[in-house]
């Protein structure tokens, strides 16, 4: 009996659907072995064709293996019956043998279950949080007023929604209930006056109470924060009460609006909840950006996805990055890293740097990893799926096999993201050599790559810092969210 | 360890790009490729007529186009969304061709980083040239650059010094 490996699709290999009946696969079988038979074409290719047919044949047309095939298919996420689409490519077929410790990349694509792409939105339960501090006032807070009403529309009878606005004080304009009276909703929209400095942390707590009333497990449980100003002193406290909003399965946005807010803390609260955050450069994009969200949000098909890394023989993590919807590294604590929501209609894709230790010739298990994640239009809590990472090592195996070219893309990427990451953290520790040097290397790749408009932005910033000591709080925010959507634009090849 | 080329900075084998400097470290940054000696190369050219939608009415729509890389026995099915553009990767011009040759010597054999693209139109296979340094040969004739011509089975293509046997069934 062959080995069962759920990672080959035997059906594409068959060219049948994966429902194919018994007599669709057998029939498949017979013309595809009369035209890779060795006898018909006599090439070495044709007999290695010739073989995959046969052994995919063999499993697929006995029952019981299809039915333990199939078995395996599904709790992997190979399968369309699978719970999430979940795919892995490394970028090495083979290894090295006899090396210390190598470096393998594994880039992941997950996706909703194919069966229930097409579903209907989901229920939310959604709390606005809006900064009304004096810098706010004219275009940016009647934009955002226009903008939170026009969103007052689009929401369903049965979404939950809440207002709550702050400065130095938090006030609940519109307590969290649902829809019934739209227009009166809008009318404590449009009173909201600009007045008063801007403490994030009140804003955040009285927003996540209001989201706490309506709270459900199967609702989409989300706040938005959109801010225009740095918050002093409170910065620790609102990450804890991001953590704590984690916990409870509540989700935050955040958007900063101008070049004036503090984009380490709004990104570090949007990564701890599974968020997103949103560089708004012109007032005129708030509503866009509103809408894009709350478009997301009504398509998320599961929340609170992430992947355990069990590892086997001491595979280590080096480095972890989502490449979507925006680039973004993942934190590596307890080998758990947090992907956030998965909409219906996007997949989730990341990249993982692993090392690995010197292991014999041979197939090896470097190690497990568990995809979970709480999917509310099933009814599921941690639904889990398993899958190996197993490798070859072999003695013939050539260092200088070009990985997957779409690998290489996505690493060109990330490489240039964490450049970017590279000269910020060097200029936090006042090393500003180092980070005009880091920079003007980034731009020489951006132009190589094609990137003209951000190589210039990086160029301009490298200057400044050098004759300043100080990045423009516009070029910084250029940069930062340039490098992180530069997996969105695909480069201009020469 | 491997040595960064550009910045030195050390790495452990297997790592694809320089974190502090970001060179790709398989072949360390863009190589140009140069042009080839004539003699080197078929002097005949292919007739430019024989191209467009003539042949695109063959019956088989299962058709797959296999493409063997002689030097190395390397065997590439096309990909599914039936187009290929052939080449040489280089990962700091952001340039990925969908099979690169550098691993059969395309540097040394004169292949452009977008030397030439294979491409589907119904059941009929088209091979055009890229604009390549060195050119495209199908079955010894120079093919005039940007214009496909039909690909049958068994034929034989010249990528600069590197040839291709293509397989389609």
């Amino acid at each position: 009996m062959a080995t069962i490996n759920p990672d080959i699709d035997l059906y594409a290999v068959l060219n049948v659907p994966f429902d194919a009946t018994a007599d669709e696969i057998r029939h498949a079988y017979r013309q595809l072995a009369r035209q890779v038979h060795p006898d018909m074409q006599d090439t070495q290719g044709t007999a290695m064709l010739f073989r995959q047919v046969q052994e995919a044949y063999e499993i697929l047309s006995d029952s019981n293996q299809r039915s333990a095939y199939d078995r395996q298919r599904v709790e992997a996420g190979l399968s369309p019956k699978s719970i999430f689409q979940w795919k892995m490519q490394p970028s090495r077929a083979a290894l090295s043998v006899d090396v210390d410790e190598q470096i393998v990349y594994l880039l992941f694509d997950i996706a909703a279950g194919q069966s229930d792409q097409a579903r209907g939105r989901q229920a939310l339960n959604i709390c606005l949080v809006l900064d009304r501090s004096t810098s706010m006032q004219g275009s940016r807070l009647e934009q955002t007023k226009a903008s939170a009403q026009r969103m007052i529309d689009s929401l369903a009878a049965d979404d939950a929604l809440s207002i709550v606005t702050f400065s130095d004080k938090a006030e609940i304009v519109w307590p969290s209930q649902l829809l019934t009276d739209p227009i009166k909703t809008k009318a404590k929209v449009s009173a909201i006056q600009a007045s008063g400095g801007t403490e994030i942390l009140q804003g955040l707590m009285a927003g996540l109470t209001e989201i706490q009333k309506r709270r459900s497990q199967y609702a989409v449980n989300h706040l938005i924060l959109l801010t225009d100003g740095q918050t002093y002193g409170d910065e620790d406290r609102c990450l804890s009460a991001a953590e704590e909003a984690a916990k409870q399965r509540i989700g935050i946005s955040a958007m900063g609006i101008g070049e004036d807010w503090n984009d380490a803390l709004l990104d570090a609260i949007a990564s701890r909840c599974g968020g997103v955050s949103q560089y708004i450069a012109s007032t005129g994009e708030i509503q866009h950006f509103l809408r894009e969200r709350l478009q997301g949000l009504s398509t998320v098909y599961a929340d609170n996805v992430r992947l355990l890394f069990k590892p086997i023989d001491g595979t280590r993590l080096k480095s972890a990055f989502k490449l979507s919807p925006y680039i973004e590294r993942i934190p590596l604590e307890d080998e758990t890293l947090l992907l956030g929501a998965l909409q219906s209609d996007a997949a989730v894709s990341g990249i993982i740097e692993l090392i690995v230790n010197a292991h014999d010739a041979g197939d090896h298990r470097l190690a497990q990893l568990e995809l979970i994640g709480n999917i509310p239009s099933r009814q599921l809590d941690d639904a889990l799926l398993r899958q190996d990472v197993t490798f070859t090592f072999d003695p013939s195996a050539n260092p200088n096999t070009p990985a997957p070219s779409h690998i290489l893309s996505a690493l060109a990427k990330v490489t240039i993201f964490q450049m970017q990451e590279g000269a910020l953290n060097a200029l936090e520790k006042g090393d500003v050599a180092g980070a005009t040097h880091r920079l003007e290397t980034m731009a020489t790749r951006l132009l190589d790559m094609g990137e003209h408009q951000l190589a210039r932005a990086a160029l301009l910033e490298a200057g400044r810092l050098a004759r300043s000591g100080n990045l423009s709080p516009a070029g910084r925010k250029a940069i930062k969210y340039g490098t992180r959507s530069l997996i969105l634009a695909s480069p201009k090849e020469r | 360890m491997i040595e960064c080329p550009s910045c030195g900075h050390l790495h452990r084998p297997g790592t694809l790009f320089c974190s502090e400097c970001g060179v790709y470290l398989l072949t360390g940054g863009p190589l140009r490729t140069e042009p080839l000696p004539e003699s080197d190369l078929p002097t005949t050219r292919a007739d430019p007529w024989e191209s467009g939608d003539k042949a695109g009415t063959g019956e088989a729509p299962h058709e797959t186009m296999l493409i063997i890389v002689p030097p190395s026995g390397r065997q590439l099915t096309l990909p599914a969304e039936g187009e290929a553009v052939i080449g040489r990767l280089d990962a700091t011009r952001g340039v990925f061709p969908n099979i690169d040759l550098t691993p059969e010597g395309g540097l040394e054999g004169g292949v452009s980083r977008r030397h030439a693209r294979i491409h589907r139109q119904k059941s009929q296979y088209f091979i055009e040239d890229l604009g390549s340094a060195n050119g495209t040969f199908l079955n010894g004739q120079r093919l005039t650059p940007y214009l496909p011509h039909p690909l049958h089975d068994n034929d034989e293509l010249q990528l600069g010094r590197v040839r291709i046997q293509v397989s389609v069934r």
